[in-house]
């Protein structure tokens, strides 16, 4: 028993110095936090939220597929069958909801704007969201979720192009399959400083007038984004040349 | 010397110019297909305003219900109704207003003899005339389909389905009896009524008969319809025999023979001669269906312990299993074009829909989902771009057509209770 508190005894006595040492290193520590070396937060970052979505059990393999949307509603019956007597039985109007659906698709809802935070933000900060903000406005909601994002500025630019003329490239379901084997066409777009597309110049027309209407009308319709600003005059006056292909 | 270095020189420095081919390059692929948005401009008539205007609905219903054209609404249209064919008098930009990209237009004429009609179609952003022919006709629907063949036929390069026909058996109070559909659903006519059960015909190749499955002699027998003389005779295969179905160049008979509790697949020739047994096995093996060559027939079979699709030569050689999903596979209807195999399928909540199989790869695609309690029997259009089959979406079985993917589908009939539809060849040009 006495032999325990004397060893006791005897490493309070051993402890002055460690106490005097971390004593000492926090004063240090203290003075040069007043000084203003600590480390530096940026207050003005914008918080990353992140989203749990639920994905639901995968269907098992064995069992038939299922759509992902039921077929749209079917029109008909166009007119009573039997013999048909030569009275104006008109069938309905076949314009079903699905070739409405395909018209109104022309201009997808752009995203809401997000707000940039420019308050407090560093410039970099601001640069960074307004290339995220770009990218959200060219991207699409089928867009591919493995996308890359140590591409570099050059590369995300023509991404952004590309994925921006795919929202426009539609083409009739009439050509057949024997002209989709080989149908491609290529033109070179002028992008303007602002993205605007003043300029097209067909490299190579497919032959078939549909199909490359078809292309015109895309780059036509599209709306690039402005390209980024090292490479604005090589786009203006050399062009972006794009393959269009099925 | 001097010179090789200069010219040396000068390669470095025009290498070192931008080039064209530095520009820089980017492929866009993978498009959206859509329908060609197409106007059909209110026929002009000479004679018969009523002839007219029910060729311009034919057309109308015709090319939406093909899934290849979007067809507009004519309330939209900012045209002159008496606008000419001519291109130098039509306003293009009128019609480009509307969002048109194909516009069709016709003059409608009541001859001695029949209709005839000037068919124009035009495309409106170049505003010029893309075809130009007289076709002559019986009647007025005769006449809209032949011009809706004609725009599909100029756009697809491919014949146009809209004046062949389908056939199915329809229920009576006491009996079945057999019926005849144009393409549209329309214009039914009744070739046969039975008292006994008819079931599952197949059209001969050249559309001249039809083979069917009656019980007229007590059990299930293959017999066959001819047009031209209206007769309707037993093909003497000696056992039970039941689904027939016509090779695609006519020669041979490929049907299901049932023996106590076991089916297999045989064919004969359409006499009932030649018999052979292609599949063997102690399970069900039935329904079969040729392949477009004639070389493969596509079967079910439940030797793995449900029913699946299997597919094996012509001669029995060669049975390999095509589907692994579902436990309940039925009546394969090969495509025409080859590519897919369209069937039946009970899924796991015990509804029945339509499906089709990839004979590459055995992809299986679904074309109906939550539309009634049962999609099935299919058959494929001659040209593989429709299939028409059979659903309680309405109430009793009707007939729909959807195109192969089953985005667009159409209900064509409304009385009666349809089954088992085939759809027939295309007409003789």
């Amino acid at each position: 028993m006495s032999g325990l508190a004397d060893s006791a005894m005897l490493r309070r006595d051993r402890l002055w110095p460690a106490v005097v040492a971390s004593m000492a290193v926090h004063l240090v520590l203290g003075l040069l936090a007043l000084a203003g070396h600590g480390p530096a937060i940026d207050l003005g970052q914008q918080p990353i939220t992140a989203r749990l979505v639920r994905l639901g059990e995968p269907r098992p393999r064995e069992l038939l597929p299922r759509k992902e949307e039921p077929p749209p509603a079917e029109t008909g019956p166009e007119a009573a069958p039997a013999v048909a007597p030569p009275a104006p039985a008109a069938p309905a109007a076949m314009p079903g909801p699905a070739t409405k659906a395909v018209a109104s698709t022309k201009a997808p809802p752009k995203p809401a704007q997000e707000r940039t935070g420019a308050t407090s933000g560093t410039r970099r900060l601001g640069n960074v969201l307004a290339g995220m903000k770009q990218e959200l406005a060219a991207g699409s909601p089928d867009g591919d979720p493995l996308g890359d994002s140590n591409e570099a500025v050059g590369d995300q630019y023509q991404a952004q192009v590309v994925r921006a003329l795919k929202q426009n490239y539609r083409l009739p379901s009439t050509l057949s399959e024997k002209e989709r084997l080989y149908l491609q066409g290529t033109i070179v777009l002028f992008i303007e400083p602002d993205g605007r597309v003043l300029r097209h110049e067909f490299v190579k027309r497919s032959g078939n007038s549909t199909f490359d209407e078809a292309l015109e009308r895309a780059v036509r319709d599209t709306r690039l984004p402005p390209p980024p600003a090292g490479a604005r005059e090589a786009y203006r006056r050399r062009g972006l040349q794009v393959d269009f292909k099925i | 010397m001097r010179l090789a270095r200069l010219a040396a020189t000068c390669l470095a420095l025009s290498a070192a110019l931008p080039s064209r081919a530095e520009r820089p390059r980017v492929v866009v692929d993978a498009p959206d297909f859509h329908p060609l948005p197409v106007a059909v401009a209110p026929f002009l008539a000479e004679g018969d305003a009523h002839a007219a205007a029910e060729a311009t609905e034919v057309v109308r219903a015709d090319l939406a219900r093909s899934g290849l054209f979007e067809v507009l609404d004519p309330k939209g249209f900012l045209a002159d109704p008496g606008e000419g064919l001519a291109p130098a008098s039509i306003k293009f930009s009128r019609w480009a207003d509307v969002g048109a990209e194909g516009l069709v237009k016709a003059r409608v004429r009541k001859g001695a003899e029949g209709f005839s009609a000037d068919l124009r179609l035009l495309e409106v952003r170049a505003g010029r005339e893309l075809l130009a022919r007289t076709l002559p006709a019986a009647d007025a629907r005769g006449l809209g389909h032949r011009i809706a063949d004609e725009v599909v036929r100029h756009y697809t390069g491919e014949r146009g389905i809209f004046r062949t026909r389908i056939a199915a058996i329809r229920k009576t109070r006491d009996g079945r009896e057999l019926v005849v559909f144009d393409a549209d659903g329309q214009n039914a006519r009744v070739l046969l009524s039975e008292k006994a059960l008819l079931l599952m015909p197949s059209w001969r190749p050249d559309g001249e008969e039809l083979l069917v499955t009656s019980y007229r002699g007590g059990g299930p027998e293959l017999w066959r319809y001819r047009f031209s003389d209206r007769s309707f005779r037993k093909v003497p295969t000696g056992r039970g025999a039941m689904g027939g179905s016509w090779s695609p160049d006519g020669s041979r008979i490929a049907f299901t023979a049932i023996e106590g509790n076991d089916t297999d697949v045989w064919t004969c020739n359409p006499d009932g001669t030649g018999q052979r047994r292609l599949t063997t096995s102690p399970a069900l093996d039935l329904s079969p269906s040729w392949s477009p060559d004639g070389k493969r027939l596509a079967f079910v079979s439940d030797r793995a312990g449900t029913p699946q699709l299997y597919v094996m030569n012509a001669d029995g050689s060669e049975q390999r299993r095509l589907t692994f999903q579902g436990s309940y596979n039925q009546t394969p209807q090969w495509s025409p074009r080859g590519d897919l195999i369209a069937f039946t399928a009970r899924d796991e909540r015990r509804v029945f829909d339509l499906f089709a199989v990839a004979l590459d790869g055995g992809r299986v695609q679904r074309l109906t989902q939550d539309q009634g309690r049962t999609n099935e029997e299919p058959s494929w259009a001659p040209n593989g771009r429709m299939v028409a089959f059979t659903s309680d979406r309405g109430g009793l079985p009707q007939l729909v057509v959807s195109d192969p993917r089953g985005e667009r589908q159409t209900v064509l009939t409304s009385g009666g209770e349809l089954m088992t539809p085939a759809w027939g060849p295309l007409p003789a040009e």
